[in-house]
């Protein structure tokens, strides 16, 4: 398939590779090559990666006060020694041609100029205070990814404002899944993946929504033997890890879930001490499983009955030391209308295999406990009654979504519908990494103030009235956080590149300051830093040395769910009382194709996070060279269309038509047509990666799912088409 | 002297290209220069397909065809079996680039040279992995000396194989595939 591309150069696919002995060989001396280019002394300061949520801890090699390269830090539990190519890459962000360096005020479509930071801070302080005279703070709403620094400064700002609205991303990533664990199991368990015996992913792909440590550790699983199983539309490259790949219809997760748990019922397979004990509903919930026999979903999910038998039985004769594996955006956290109830039944799946709490199977994190400034020395702001413009935690609207969560991606919509008037964007791109862009840009400019503060121009940054400019990553030293036992904190690597952009606690506390806010704000971040380490008896001085320190783990704690019933809610009483179906039933996803439609999945690639990585001049260079934009398609399916690898096709829903090149593969669902996520940009002032590849939420409306409110991004069809270059 | 060497397990590699940006940024190559690529090859058919994704990168060939080529000596082979390309002499004349079989040169327009893997000489004289060895997520790279061949490298190299030996170059670069 590469054969034009690489006319003689493609050898792969003639003759494997043949034992042949490493022959002894001459050795040729003809002299040394290495004359250290480059005799600059390096020196090493530890950082955390900012590409993606698992900030990895690394060491940014300097020389001649530039950025030469990073290597991992190996006492960080996520990189242990390693980063991905995000990393690697990502860390140049400091010197990249698209950040923002001024203070910005929009004064036309697409037209921007610079001000100063006096007159930023002093027009949005007048603005908001107008919106808080007209409205109250009901209507204010701000949205970040909670990271250890601005989940300190923003939300004590927001809440001296008086505003309730705090929202991160997650509503365009896993808020289906957290919903559901928070009223089934208390929170969220993770599987225990180096003990287990026997685990099921759904969707999750741990190399390539990866964090180095999710990948080694999958890789070492399977080399020791673990049954995987990878249940997933697409033949992913965890499936390099997998025993066997399971291939699903799309957004039919549950169904396979409600008929494990009929089999596990059906043959006694389920730990009855462990249901007596520690569940709350077993009763309806049996009552309720009766009918989801193997033989009903293989014909929902178009997986063998067999199949579903085999894996029912495995996880049913393995437990407690087998689990299915939590999940994330995949695959259902915001994926599919079906998704809240689909992380209920994972969570009662493993309620019946009795793993809670052992070994290979799920386990509660139990990290150690940072401290917090002097309250009496720094009093915060009272918590705010105003009542949320996301209509979470209101009856008749969201009542049972996480208030530290939200509902980011329908505020574009609640701006025009008036109920949202001022909004604060902090580093996360919602008019491009959630449905609908047309309406998400149009919604945040009806707004009567709008601030982003951001590090790069982004779509989102380019519908604001304000846009303030951060450090990035290597110029900043941040709040300290826990990872595992240890406690780790990014150190600034070089000085700043741009000199009007500041750190976020700078630019919250003098915002404060013109807002009269200031005597919520009489302290230094290093002052808020060393009170939070120093109950674990680190000082800054440790950290800025040594990047991540160990600590003492905190001592075991017993197993305990924390629920209303202090039990697993197989029966969710909290659902029944707001009209949910207290007991998970089957619900089809609105999406479905026929013979002439796809829907259209998508998923991350391990080099990207989201399209924020696209316009990186490295990353996109990846891409480029190995067309990784394509859209998947199934290659029977491919052939009764007529399409061919690498032709271009147009892609429609009722919403958008785009064009992109094909990959024609046996690695799909023939009815699931995947389109990585990463692609898609249009931000005018980006000069990276601007119209490379097409995104999934060009062709999918925004709307929010009934219980947790998340964004249903792969509930979408489309009709593909050849068309001529 | 010792005989550097690499073996790259294909079975384990997934595909994350860790490798070739640390490779990059080590080496100080820009975006559209990489020493590493990739082919990838799929095989089977639907529901069971198998798929490879296979790391190339300068295989330290014994009878390297970049050497003779050259008409200034700059591609030359090092006193550790290595392929170097001396970077003073190289004038970017370009032949060793269609020489190569495994499409392992790369050429950096900005400098005006041919260059290639030079398995991090620098990082292993001082007592360190190469780049792409010691980020790779899977640890399906390792890095050895093919005549004191110690730990997990030595392990692998039973089963590991030249890559299209049929190229007659004779590589230091082992695959496990
Ligand atoms: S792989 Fe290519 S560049 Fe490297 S030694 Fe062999 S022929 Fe020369
Ligand atoms: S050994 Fe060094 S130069 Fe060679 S491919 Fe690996 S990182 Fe690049
Ligand atoms: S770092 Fe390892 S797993 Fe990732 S692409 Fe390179 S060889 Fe493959």
């Amino acid at each position: 398939m590469w054969a034009n591309k690489f006319p003689r150069r493609t050898f792969l696919k003639a003759t494997a590779a043949t034992a042949a002995a490493v022959g002894a060989g001459d050795v040729f001396s003809l002299g040394e090559w290495m004359k250290q280019a480059s005799a600059a002394p390096v020196t090493k300061i530890p950082s955390l990666c900012e590409t993606c949520s698992a900030a990895c801890g690394m060491w940014v090699h300097v020389k001649n006060g530039r950025i030469w390269k990073v290597t991992g830090q190996k006492d960080h539990g996520q990189s242990k020694g390693k980063l991905c190519a995000r990393g690697h890459a990502g860390i140049a962000q400091a010197y990249h041609k698209d950040r923002i360096t001024h203070p910005m005020k929009r004064v036309g479509e697409n037209d921007f100029v610079p001000i100063t930071w006096e007159q930023a801070y002093s027009e949005i302080a007048a603005k908001l205070k107008k919106v808080l005279q007209e409205h109250g703070p009901d209507k204010v709403f701000f949205s970040h990814n909670p990271r250890p620094t601005n989940a300190f400064y923003w939300p004590r700002l927001m809440a001296a404002v008086g505003s309730s609205t705090i929202q991160s991303h997650h509503s365009m990533c896993s808020t289906g899944r957290d919903v559901a664990y928070k009223w089934t199991t208390g929170g969220m368990a993770t599987a225990d993946l180096g003990n287990t015996k026997y685990i099921v992913f759904l969707g999750r792909n741990y190399v390539e929504g990866l964090s180095p440590s999710s990948a080694a550790g999958m890789e070492a699983a399977y080399a020791k033997g673990t049954n995987i199983i990878v249940v997933d539309p697409r033949h992913s490259n965890a499936c390099l890890f997998a025993t066997e790949w399971v291939p699903i219809r799309p957004g039919t997760d549950l169904a396979l879930l409600l008929a494990v748990a009929n089999v596990l019922i059906a043959e006694n397979l389920y730990d009855k001490e462990f249901v007596d004990e520690w569940c709350v509903g077993f009763d309806e919930f049996k009552k309720g499983m009766k009918d989801y026999t193997p033989e009903w979903a293989s014909s929902v999910t178009d997986i063998p009955a067999a199949t579903i038998y085999a894996i029912a039985r495995g996880l049913g004769k393995n437990r407690p030391a087998s689990c299915i594996e939590q999940g994330y955006k995949a695959p259902n956290g915001c994926n599919y209308a079906n998704g809240t109830q689909m992380f209920r039944m994972v969570a009662c799946v493993n309620a019946l295999l009795g793993n809670y709490g052992k070994a290979g199977g799920m386990k509660f994190g139990n990290p150690p406990k940072l401290g917090s400034l002097d309250a009496k020395k720094h009093p915060a702001p009272p918590k705010p009654k105003a009542k949320r413009c996301d209509g979470v935690g209101i009856k008749g609207e969201f009542p049972l979504c996480q208030p530290n969560q939200g509902i980011v991606h329908m505020m574009p919509q609640r701006a025009l519908e008036g109920k949202a008037k001022a909004g604060f964007l902090y580093r996360i791109n919602v008019a491009r990494n959630a449905p609908q862009p047309e309406l998400l840009t149009k919604g945040y400019k009806a707004l009567d103030l709008f601030v982003v503060c951001d590090i790069k121009w982004s779509e989102s940054a380019m519908c604001a009235h304000y846009v303030l400019p951060e450090c990035s990553a290597a110029e900043r030293e941040d709040l300290p956080t826990v990872v595992g036992a240890a406690v780790t904190m990014r150190t600034a690597a070089i000085d700043v590149v741009h000199s009007e952009t500041k750190p976020l606690p700078e630019i919250v506390t003098e915002l404060a300051g013109h807002m009269g806010l200031g005597k919520y704000f009489n302290f230094t971040r290093e002052d808020v830093a060393a009170a939070m380490v120093k109950p674990l008896g680190v000082t800054l001085e440790d950290l800025r040395t040594k990047g991540t320190v160990k600590v003492k783990a905190p001592a075991a704690k017993p197993l305990g769910f924390n629920t209303k019933s202090k039990k697993i809610e197989m029966y969710c009483q909290a659902f029944a009382d707001h009209g949910y179906k207290p007991v998970p039933e089957w619900e089809p996803p609105y999406a479905k194709a026929d013979k002439n439609s796809f829907v259209l999945i998508h998923g991350k690639q391990g080099f990207l996070s989201h399209t924020t990585s696209i316009s990186d001049p490295y990353l996109l260079a990846v891409a480029k060279r190995g067309d990784l934009e394509r859209l998947w398609i199934n290659a029977d399916r491919a052939k009764k269309m007529g399409i061919r690898d690498g032709d271009l096709v147009e892609v429609s829903s009722p919403q958008a038509t785009r064009k992109v090149r094909v990959k024609v593969t046996e690695r799909v669902h023939p009815e699931a047509a995947y389109l990585p996520a990463g692609y898609g940009r249009f931000a005018p002032f980006l000069k990276t990666g601007v119209g490379y590849g097409i995104n999934p939420n060009d062709f999918t409306p925004c709307r929010a799912e009934a219980i947790s409110g998340h964004a249903m991004m792969m509930e979408v069809t489309v009709t593909i088409r050849k068309v001529g270059e | 002297m010792p005989r550097y060497a690499m073996i790259i397990d294909a079975k384990k590699c997934v595909g994350c290209y860790a490798c070739q940006v640390a490779c990059q940024m080590q080496n100080e190559l820009g975006p559209e220069n990489a020493y590493i690529r990739f082919e990838d090859r799929e095989t089977g058919k639907y529901p069971n397909p198998k798929y490879v994704m296979v790391p190339l990168q300068c295989q330290h060939c014994q009878d390297a065809p970049c050497v003779p080529v050259c008409p200034t000596t700059a591609s030359h082979k090092d006193k550790n079996g290595l392929t170097m390309v001396d970077k003073d002499k190289c004038m970017g004349c370009r032949r060793c680039v269609p020489a190569c079989p495994y499409n392992a040169r790369t050429y950096l327009k900005d400098e005006g040279i041919v260059q290639a893997c030079n398995m991090c000489l620098s990082l292993v004289k001082q007592g360190e992995e190469p780049a792409c060895v010691s980020t790779c997520l899977t640890k399906a790279r390792y890095f050895g000396d093919l005549d004191n061949p110690k730990g997990e490298f030595a392990k692998q190299l039973a089963k590991a194989k030249q890559l299209r030996p049929d190229f007659g170059t004779k590589p230091t670069l082992l695959y496990i595939i």
